[in-house]
């Protein structure tokens, strides 16, 4: 396990090299002065040119990005141009509003549609399950934004329920956590629906029906744990992408997360900021996946075995066995 | 209470679908005393299957129905059962082997567990007690009771066909539905489960169909076989009779394509054709264009049963007054 776990930490090296990487080359080819940025339009030439010379900015691009790489292994990840302080701290309480909505989103957009997943599995080509294709497919066609103004105009400027933007009470998370979680909605329920389907015909479960077990208890004891493993999946990878992309509906609901940081950053040519932005969602990404990848052994007791053994294409030797 | 454990009467099953309407098993009767083997064996689509889920009630829903016939478990009409009485029934009175047991255990659950689900579901008993009983069947099937936390990838496949057997035979079950339980195995295993099924089937004195189409299983293990072609049940008897004196085109035929050590045959006899379509049966006899016994009689009905010895039942119009002595 301990092999398993170093194994995929590991990776997190190249993915570090790899994303820095591509944000300095775009950084070079990016018009515009970021000391001239700082300064503003008053400043002389020479006091931008020592502000260049103070950042290293005149330095080639791979010595800077060695300098770079080098604070990074230290956990420094610069100083952000416009505030002067460290990115890191700016990231990590924005990174936990992102987290706390993208979490709440996540929760809302599976549990919706893991339960109409079932139910249009168990009512599968009646009314019941058009229904609910229609009612996700709606959701999933319609964009973030939209589906945020209209929650707006009901919630804030009809009832006057929730607020329109901001955190500052608890009620504020609300509609941003409706909104995203609305839009996931859709892809939960159709993989719900077809691996539930596919469980449902499985021989075992003609096994719990030939011991007498009643239908419920063969949808709840037999059928779901099985069908969760894609869904669980698709969490995973959900929940790692909702948390860098969250930009439009921070945007939309004032939410100060790490999506709107790095949008403003790149605005403002605030490059340790963009950088740090999307270098601490890499990272984030890589340890999500590993923590979902890990708690697959709770629900599929098969990758216990290859997990362990420190085995990296894990699910096909599962099969293989079984 | 009657010696006769099931007696299935003119049982008819169709699987309907928008398309078609499939009949997979035509009027057929027989029954099976207590303690009884009763071989089923006929070729694949002959509606062996289809009849074991018939009994269990575990035909697929919305597709697969019972048209006519009476299905009688110790005189109980299971056909008038109610969902919830054929739960009681299943597990509990009528216990099923499957096929392949590579994919009739459930992948994230003990195996333990698996076996103790039915001792809860049919007695009165506490978790932990049936955990105990779980291991009791884990013993009784040749598995190292202390396993019963593992789950089924760690077994292979002849034990998973244990643990699949120790589930079915639980909660003792009065009659043992066994579903070609050796086809999926290789062949020494085949044997050591035969072997153990026999046994435990004497232990228990339990009744059982053994759904085969092995014909040198059923001559070991069963006392009656029942020869099935196109959903008909074409010959019924003793394994005497039926072994013996075939009486039914088919059923001779069968035996010509085993291969036999004491004969020298250069190739083996082939049954020519295939089998009729189920959804566009003749209405005539379904095994006309493969027999090679029939006369133009054939054509003009479908044959019924007929007794030919006490207990020995052949559909086939050879044994009925109106055959015309094969005249072409």
């Amino acid at each position: 396990m301990l092999r398993y776990i170093v194994k995929r930490l590991l990776l997190l090296i190249p993915i570090i090299l790899g994303v820095s990487a591509i944000i300095f080359i775009l950084k070079t080819f990016t018009p515009g002065d970021p000391a001239r940025q700082i300064l503003g339009n008053d400043a002389t030439q020479e006091q931008v040119d020592a502000k260049r010379e103070e950042l290293g900015l005149n330095d080639p691009v791979i010595v800077q990005y060695v300098r770079y790489i080098g604070g990074v292994v230290r956990g420094d990840f610069g100083e952000s141009y416009r505030t002067g302080e460290p990115v890191l701290s700016e990231i990590v309480p924005r990174l936990a509003t992102s987290a706390k909505i993208t979490l709440g989103a996540v929760a809302i957009g599976a549990v919706l549609g893991i339960l109409l997943g079932i139910l249009s599995a168990l009512k599968k080509y009646t009314w019941v399950d058009s229904l609910v294709l229609v009612i996700s497919m709606f959701f999933q066609s319609v964009p973030e934004f939209v589906v945020a103004l209209v929650l707006i105009m009901i919630f804030s400027v009809k009832l006057h329920l929730l607020p329109a933007t901001g955190i500052e009470t608890v009620k504020g998370y609300i509609l941003p956590m409706v909104c995203v979680g609305l839009s996931s909605v859709a892809s939960y329920t159709r993989i719900t629906r077809s691996s539930m389907l596919e469980v449902l015909s499985e021989d075992y479960i003609r096994t719990a029906r030939a011991k007498g077990q009643t239908e419920g208890n063969i949808t709840y004891h037999h059928a779901l744990r099985n069908a969760m493993i894609p869904v669980a999946q698709s969490i995973g990878t959900n929940l790692g992408n909702a948390i860098g992309g969250g930009m439009v509906l921070e945007t939309v609901f004032g939410v100060p997360g790490v999506g709107k940081y790095i949008v403003d950053s790149i605005t403002q040519r605030n490059y340790p900021s963009v950088l740090g932005g999307a270098l601490i969602i890499a990272i984030v990404l890589t340890i999500i996946n590993l923590v979902v990848d890990i708690s697959f052994v709770l629900i599929d007791p098969r990758l216990k075995t290859t997990i362990i053994s420190g085995g990296s294409k894990a699910p096909k030797k599962a099969k293989a066995a079984a | 209470m009657s010696e006769n454990i099931l007696e299935v009467k003119d049982l008819v099953i169709h699987y309907e679908t928008d398309e078609e309407v499939v009949e997979a098993v035509n009027d057929i009767t027989f029954t099976l005393k207590k303690g009884q083997v009763m071989g089923l064996v006929g070729e694949t689509g002959a509606g062996k299957t289809t009849t074991a889920l018939g009994i269990m009630g575990l035909l697929p829903s919305k597709v697969g129905h019972v048209i006519q016939g009476s299905i009688k478990l110790e005189g109980e009409d299971l056909l008038r059962k109610s969902p919830r009485e054929m739960r009681d029934v299943r597990g509990k009175r009528i216990s099923m082997i499957f096929q392949d047991p590579m994919t009739a255990l459930n992948p994230v659950k003990t195996v333990g567990d698996q076996i103790a689900e039915v001792v809860l579901l049919h007695n009165r008993c506490s978790k932990a007690e049936a955990l105990k009983r779980a291991q009791e069947m884990l013993a009784m099937v040749g598995i190292v009771p202390e396993r019963y936390k593992d789950y089924p990838h760690q077994f292979s496949g002849g034990m998973k066909q244990r643990i699949v057997i120790a589930i079915a035979l639980a909660c003792e079950p009065d009659l043992l539905i066994a579903d070609e339980p050796t086809t999926a195995l290789d062949v020494t295993i085949q044997a050591q489960i035969l072997d153990m099924m026999r046994k435990l089937q004497k232990d228990h004195g339990t009744s059982m169909i053994l759904i085969t189409h092995d014909l040198g299983v059923v001559a070991e293990m069963c006392e009656t076989v029942a020869v099935m072609y196109a959903g008909q049940l074409v010959e019924f008897g003793s394994l005497e009779e039926v072994f013996d004196n075939p009486k039914h085109p088919y059923t001779r035929a069968l035996y010509q394509s085993i291969p036999s050590l004491d004969k020298d045959v250069e190739r083996l006899h082939v049954i020519p054709g295939m089998v009729s379509d189920p959804s566009n049966l003749p209405p005539y006899c379904s095994f006309f264009e493969r027999c090679d016994e029939k006369c133009d009689r054939c054509r003009d009905f479908e044959p019924w049963a007929v007794e030919v010895d006490p207990g020995h039942v052949v559909r086939c119009l050879q044994y009925t007054p109106e055959w015309n002595g094969g005249e072409k």
